[in-house]
């Protein structure tokens, strides 16, 4: 529910929009004896005519079992309709089938095919038992207006359940274009690969932050050798991330410098002489195994 | 998409008290809409800041909480308004590095800094509207 | 104003600070008064503010916390920040306020070593 924001606010402005008003809703609770009378009739030959017709949905119902279990969820879904409510409590039913099918695998175009199939079916039906009158009209409205509020919901939850798969691979993403790797007790290497834009930057700064204070850990390494173009925007979010690592208690040590990138920041003033920075990695591990009270000896032979 | 507002909560700042109340409320709503921790963080940070600025500057004023969604991503916008001396030089008091009276300096322009979003508008003698918003992040 | 809202302890020369609750600007205030007059009653040579338990810091504690430090340097005391957490380091480092001249440690033990490591030069020099 919390996913798609839906507030009392909310669902009051999405009614007006469907202008399902408290007369569709008395309407359709009228409707509830007919529809309980052709339900089970609707379904077993929405099942027949569409869904076990169709190769795709088919596959859905390899045993008779969970065929049953579907149809009977169905026949409460399409019950509901006639409850005669409209709050929040339903809209959260309809959000959580919403996301079975996202979950299951039903597509979106089998969802609105079926629901279209439906209301061809229940219509024939109340026009055959109650005539072409101007209040059949009134009734069918009615109809229209909670299934399109229905089918609202439930492309939301397609779109949210997309969106959500899409920030758990950018999250994937992110933790892979910024690994920290313990080099030593206390010492970890950020080794940055690519171009650093402000959004990148921003990551790296967080996650350093973050695996700092987890391990504990005295000295980080930041490796530049892989970024191709360091200019004065990285260089201060380089700054700012030896900053940010210094009020947690520990020290930032700059490697991978190349004669072009030292002739860059000199040239573009950046100050760098806050920091600690090394040519090369092998010297920036020295330097932070010194940091942290140890040194790397030749073992006499 | 334009952003659609979900729901709307009205506070008035009079005291430091009403600052740290509208502080909790916005932490609840970026939490609620599962804004990470940094974001989170840097979006109750500004709104301290900005409310500070009402009950330094102006004793009184409102805090307007407004839970956004734009497409389906999950926003906060929060307005700020007085109707105290207002700000005369806006550039200035953007700027970074001056502040009259809390001698503290980056209120707005660091403010800034942490939100997507942020608009002011201010009128000497009429009062200042300050209206940050800040989106979850992919 | 109130005061003693938030507990220092003494232990040896040092003193701790530990602040667990949220921080208003008058409890900040009446903390850094609090400090100051304890480091006058009890002659210490160390301070330690732990603030791993604010989950946000803006500009105005952030100034408050730096000017504690800057003031007991003053009454010889040296002052050691601890627990700043991510999220807290990286809001004050956007705005860009810099809290220059603050001594800082990932916890209150490295808090310890480290001034003892300051105590130490200073006897030295």
């Amino acid at each position: 529910m919390n996913k798609l924001g839906i507030t009392e606010q909310e669902l009051a402005s999405r009614r007006a929009y469907f202008q399902l008003t408290d007369g569709d809703l008395t309407r359709l609770a009228a409707l509830r004896p007919f529809a309980e009378r052709h339900n089970d009739a609707i379904v077993d030959a929405f099942y027949q005519e569409l869904i076990l017709k169709h190769a795709e949905s088919r596959l859905f119902f390899t045993d008779q079992a969970t065929l049953q279990r579907a149809v009977a969820a169905q026949k409460r879904y399409f019950l509901e309709l006639f409850s005669g409510v409209a709050d929040l409590s339903y809209m959260e039913n309809r959000l959580r089938v919403g996301t079975t099918h996202q979950r299951i695998g039903v597509a979106p175009k089998w969802y609105l095919g079926a629901y279209a199939h439906y209301l061809r079916l229940i219509s024939d039906r109340l026009l055959a038992e109650q005539g072409p009158s101007a209040e059949t009209q009134e009734k069918l409205r009615s109809l229209q207006k909670i299934i399109f509020f229905d089918m609202a919901i439930a492309i939301e939850t397609y779109i949210a359940a997309g969106l959500d798969a899409l920030a758990r691979h950018q999250a994937a993403i992110r933790e892979l274009s910024t690994p920290v790797i313990q080099l030593y007790e206390r010492v970890l290497l950020l080794p940055l690969i690519g171009t650093i834009d402000t959004a990148r930057a921003m990551q790296v700064m967080e996650n350093v932050l973050m695996r700092v204070v987890e391990r504990q850990a005295k000295v980080i390494i930041l490796d530049i050798a892989g970024v191709p173009v360091v200019d004065t925007r990285v260089a201060n979010h380089l700054l700012q991330t030896t900053e940010a690592v210094r009020l947690l208690g520990a020290s930032t040590v700059l490697t991978g410098i190349s004669p072009q990138v030292a002739q860059t920041m000199v040239q573009l003033g950046v100050d760098l002489s806050k920091m600690h920075t090394r040519a090369s990695l092998e010297e920036g591990l020295e330097l932070a195994l010194g940091l942290t009270g140890r040194s790397i000896r030749v073992k006499e032979a | 998409m334009a952003a659609r507002v979900l729901s709307t909560q009205e506070m008035k700042i009079a005291s430091e008290d009403d600052v740290v109340l509208v502080r909790r409320a916005v932490r609840a709503l970026a939490e609620r809409r599962g804004f990470d921790s940094f974001a989170s963080a840097a979006l109750t940070t500004a709104v301290t800041e900005l409310g500070r600025n009402i009950w330094v500057h102006a004793r009184s004023g409102m805090a307007i909480i407004e839970e956004l969604e734009d497409g389906l991503r999950p926003g906060v916008r929060v307005e700020f308004k007085d109707l105290g001396p207002g700000i005369p030089d806006i550039d200035w008091a953007m700027a970074g590095g001056n502040s009259t009276a809390s001698s503290l300096g980056l209120g707005l322009s660091g403010t800034k800094r942490l939100v997507d979003d942020f608009q002011l508008q201010s009128e000497v003698g009429r009062g200042t509207s300050v209206r940050i918003t800040k989106w979850k992040r992919f | 104003m109130q005061s003693g809202q938030i507990p220092i302890l003494r232990i040896g020369t040092t003193l701790l600070a530990s602040i667990q609750i949220e921080l208003r600007d008058t409890t900040a205030q009446s903390f850094q008064e609090d400090v100051l007059k304890a480091i006058e009653k009890s002659r210490s040579r160390g301070l330690i503010i732990d603030i791993t338990g604010l989950d946000m810091v803006d500009t105005f504690v952030a100034r408050i916390l730096t000017d504690t430090g800057r003031m007991a340097k003053l009454m010889g005391t040296e002052t050691v920040l601890v627990g700043m957490r991510p999220e807290v380091a990286a809001t004050l480092v956007r705005m860009g306020f810099s809290m220059q001249g603050v001594h800082t440690a990932l916890n209150v033990d490295e808090g310890l070593a480290l001034l003892a490591q300051l105590q130490g030069a200073q006897g030295r020099a």
